[in-house]
């Protein structure tokens, strides 16, 4: 039962910025009533004061009930708090002791001017606007209604990715909007704040919400990174989800600059990666929401192939008869297949082949009646990763063009002319590297 | 479009071209929003606009596609192509590759309630009254380095299990034949979505001009206990270039594609021409997408008529090759020389093969049915990865075995020491890769006592497809096609990449 009740005791917490919309509307009545009953036309508004005083006054004892059990659940700034509670308490006070003034009991022994009562009941809307925005600090934040939104510059904004602040420019936006609703200093859910790096140091209830370096450690990274469907899952209650792009953004800030503030994007070790996303975040020139995407789904790239390629060359090895596919586009990685049986001279491609060398990563020469001179070419793409040469009459004279492809994970010389003694030798040569030789 | 009223005709080439490509659902699109747009673009000149209006582009929704298709590659691919063997009908886990030994003590009992838990059965078992446990009559034995349990039933894939990712723990939503491949093809149940094959070429196109990307190949010996229909490869709603070409099992593998009996060819060419400029002449005049689709596959059924002969003549292969597939490889349309035929077609740098093999619904008669399937398949299927390593092709190939469901634990119908049946069981089954991208000699997955509920890493549909996605290059999230309104994906809303067999 005791789990019951608590589950009560939640929801009716969470009735009281619902609840207290009744007193605040029922007493503006009460006031509204108490004026316009100076117009002749109205004057019989008067005698209803009292019963909209006794109804503002009931509607605040459901309000001040659910406020307190809301109070318990301890995610907000105390001292706000406090203040909200003791004006809401004293509101309740104030509402029940005007409207015994209307009484005819207490009339008979005292009778308020009549102006005296309305400057009171002008006083009680005072109060009630001043419990009101205390409320709405512990909802909003203190900053949520303030003359600031309208005066208030932000900070400029950078011309580069490279010149922007990491934490100022970048990671701080991004928690103040996503995050900054409920945790910050006036609200504290879970008392944790995201206002400053010193704050996120310190965490919450849950212990420190970034640990400098590890991932693991920090709570804030851990919870957004969640399944959306768990109960730990952030934002919370359906609020908007940080972008994929701005969870990389905030993991390359915990894991690779350390959880630094105060430092330009440029300042710090290895940014090159993640400048195109940074730029991308901050709707700047050359923005890229692909760069540092899930490493656990990308594939290190060899960092030696060139990041760009000229879309001309791609279209001049076509018009040679070549099928190009890009693989990846930043950097460039081709994979270039010679159709088998072109009747092509490879001296013919040698140059445009040559001049995008090191974008070619994967190459199929297969079945064209290659011989070992047309191999010099190969020795212009040192990142190849896969080559496909089987089914040419090419011998153990090739080794020398083949010896310094260090990225070299596959090599077809199925249907060749190598020796088992050449075969040997370039085993030796490249270790890494699965050979496939067979007379097919 | 009518010749009588030319004279009241706007007489300009873009007024025309624009003309024939809206349709009803663009002519509104345009005329709320675009007419504002229209004259926002008059008066602040086109480049402040950006993007001119959309033009009479050839494809379904112009911009839009062009931006999705333009992202591609989002990953580095691992796979080139692949191959997927579908074993239609829904092949048991229990006696190919889920050794449960429990089982054998537990002959005949019936099914614990707490491990069905609700689950919905079909009308073929639901009336039973009782649901009695069934081991696997074969025996199981570990195979490979990495001693991977295999039944008996397998020999031959039992040799290359060390290339195999075999996973146990997939699971589907439909419980029925046609719901289930249509939802495994194409990410629905309901038919209407284009296939796998369809939407890798819509996004990554073709690598060889000569053949179709997109080929199907059906067993002729595999017993037609389930139906296929063509729209298992079909294209749905992409446009119809993105079908997949079923090439049939008798002397004409693409029907009429071969010139008739009397009729010598040489005026080919000038006929198809003629034919074409016919195509050209009509389709300036209505601009239907399907008459260029159709002047771009009569274009490719004349190259196919030098290639494909030439690639399906499987007689020239030599004996160890015949050896290695098995008797059946000699005798064309089988599953054996099939998987012959698919190896020729990788070799080709055909994108996406597909083999059907029917038959292993298996409601009773199990033992006997599943005996004969395993053997018309295990070889072939065996050596075809021996084939493609030794010619380096599994590099870059990815080769997927498997069902639209599993079977359930339980026999339908009477269990006999030597007979029984299974059900259709989608709450769990087997499937397997091997190649490009995916680990060797693993097996992902674990399953309950009964392989009736999954214990650990379950792979939905959706996941495998999103995976399979993945290993070409494909996020399974950006490749979409806008349809009625809205972006289609091969995996709907769903979808999580299973990291833990990739290498």
């Amino acid at each position: 039962m005791k789990i019951m009740m608590l589950d009560i005791s939640v929801f009716v917490g969470h009735l009281h910025p619902v609840l207290v919309h009744l007193p605040i509307g029922i007493l503006l009545m009460a006031l509204l009533f108490d004026l316009l009953a100076r117009i002749p036309r109205f004057a019989m508004l008067k005698t209803a004061v009292p019963v909209v005083l006794l109804a503002g006054f009931l509607s605040c004892v459901p309000a001040c009930l659910s406020g307190y059990i809301l109070s318990g659940s301890g995610d907000y700034a105390q001292d706000v708090m406090t203040a909200h509670m003791t004006a809401g308490f004293a509101l309740a006070a104030f509402t029940l002791v005007l409207w015994c003034t209307t009484q005819p009991v207490f009339r008979r022994r005292f009778q308020l001017p009549g102006n005296v009562f309305s400057i009171l009941l002008f006083a009680l809307t005072a109060l009630t606007s001043f419990t009101g925005h205390l409320g709405g600090t512990l909802t909003h934040g203190d900053d949520y209604l303030t003359f600031s939104l309208l005066t208030e510059r932000s900070r400029p904004r950078p011309d580069s990715a490279a010149n922007a602040f990491i934490f100022e420019d970048v990671i701080e936006p991004i928690l103040l909007r996503k995050c900054g609703h409920c945790h910050q200093p006036a609200k504290l859910k879970g008392n944790l704040s995201v206002a400053s790096l010193n704050a996120l140091l310190k965490g919450g209830k849950s212990g420190p919400a970034v640990v400098p370096g590890r991932l693991d450690h920090s709570e804030m990274y851990k919870r957004i990174t969640l399944d959306p469907k768990d109960k730990d899952y952030m934002p919370a209650d359906g609020k908007p989800s940080l972008t994929s792009s701005e969870v990389r953004m905030i993991k390359w800030w915990i894991e690779k600059a350390g959880a630094t503030e105060g430092k330009k994007m440029s300042e710090l070790n290895d940014s090159r990666s993640i400048l195109p996303l940074t730029a991308s975040l901050l709707g700047l020139a050359g923005g890229d929401a692909d760069a540092g995407q899930d490493d656990s789904l990308q594939r290190p790239v060899n960092p030696a192939i060139p990041a760009q390629l000229d879309p001309s060359l791609i279209e001049k090895l076509r018009t040679h008869g070549l099928t190009v596919k890009l693989l990846y586009k930043k950097p460039a990685m081709l994979d270039i297949t010679l159709p088998a049986n072109s009747g092509k001279k490879l001296s013919e491609l040698q140059d445009d082949l040559s001049k995008a060398g090191r974008n070619i990563v994967w190459l199929n020469f297969s079945n064209n009646s290659l011989d070992d001179s047309d191999l010099a070419v190969i020795r212009q793409m040192p990142n190849l990763e896969r080559l496909r040469l089987e089914g040419n009459p090419l011998t153990d004279a090739i080794l020398s063009n083949l010896a310094a492809l260090k990225h070299l994970e596959s090599l077809n010389l199925n249907n060749s002319k190598f020796s088992p003694a050449g075969l040997t030798k370039i085993r030796q040569q490249l270790p890494g590297t699965r050979i496939y030789c067979e007379k097919l | 479009m009518s010749h009588h009223h030319e004279d009241f005709r706007i007489h300009t080439p873009d007024f025309a071209e624009l003309n024939k490509k809206l349709d009803r659902r663009r002519f509104l699109t345009y005329t709320s929003l675009g007419l504002g747009a229209a004259a926002l673009s008059t008066l602040l000149g086109k480049r402040l606009m950006g993007r001119p209006l959309p033009s009479a582009g050839s494809d379904g929704a112009g911009g839009l596609e062009e931006d999705v298709l333009s992202s591609i590659p989002h990953f580095v691919p691992r796979a080139k192509r692949v191959v997927y063997l579908f074993m239609s009908g829904g092949p048991s886990q229990i006696e190919t590759f889920v050794y449960k030994p429990k089982l054998v003590d537990m002959f005949g009992q019936d099914l614990p309630s707490s491990v069905r838990n609700g689950q919905r059965l079909t009308g073929m078992s639901a009336n039973q009254s009782i649901l009695p446990i069934a081991p696997s009559l074969y025996k199981f034995g570990r195979a490979g380095k990495s001693g991977t349990w295999v039944s008996e039933l397998l020999p031959h894939t039992a040799e290359v299990v060390d290339e195999l990712c075999i996973i146990k723990t997939l699971y589907s939503e439909a419980i029925n034949h046609d719901p289930a491949i249509t939802f495994f093809q194409t990410g629905n149940q309901q038919p209407g979505r284009p296939s796998i094959g369809s939407w890798i070429d819509y996004g990554l196109g073709s690598d060889n001009d000569n053949l179709p990307s997109f080929i199907v190949l059906i067993s002729k010996n595999g017993q037609k206990d389930q139906p296929l229909y063509a729209r298992l490869w079909g294209n749905g709603f992409l446009p119809s270039k993105h079908q997949g070409v079923q090439f049939g099992s008798g002397k004409d593998p693409v029907l009429f594609l071969n010139n008739p009996d009397g009729y010598d060819g040489m005026d080919r060419k000038q006929m198809l021409q003629y034919l074409s400029s016919l195509n050209r002449l009509q389709n300036d005049s209505y601009g239907d997408p399907e008459v260029e689709a159709r002047i771009a596959q009569y274009e490719m059924a004349y190259r196919m008529q030098t290639s494909v002969p030439e690639i399906m003549d499987i007689s020239k292969e030599p004996d160890d090759v015949f050896e290695m597939y098995g008797p059946d490889s000699r005798d064309p349309g089988t599953y054996a020389a099939n998987c012959i035929l698919a190896r020729k077609l990788l070799e080709k740098d055909v994108k996406f093969v597909q083999l059907y093999h029917q038959g292993w619904d298996q409601h009773g008669n199990l033992p006997t049915a599943i005996t004969q399937q395993c053997k018309a398949t295990d070889q072939a299927t065996a050596a075809l990865i021996k084939d493609l390593k030794r010619r380096g092709l599994l590099e870059d190939t990815l080769v997927i075995w498997g069902g639209e469901f599993g079977r359930t634990v339980y026999s339908q119908g009477k269990l006999t020491r030597t007979d029984y049946g299974r059900d259709h069981h989608p709450r769990c089954f087997t499937m397997w890769m091997a190649g490009a991208g995916v680990r060797r000699g693993f097996t992902y997955g674990e399953t309950d006592d009964f392989s009736y509920n999954i214990i650990d890493n379950p792979v939905h549909v959706h996941d495998f497809q999103a995976t399979l996605l993945y290993l070409m290059g494909i996020d399974h999230e950006r490749l979409t096609y806008k349809f009625q309104g809205r972006r289609f994906r091969l995996t709907d809303v769903e979808g999580k990449i299973v990291k833990g067999i990739l290498t």
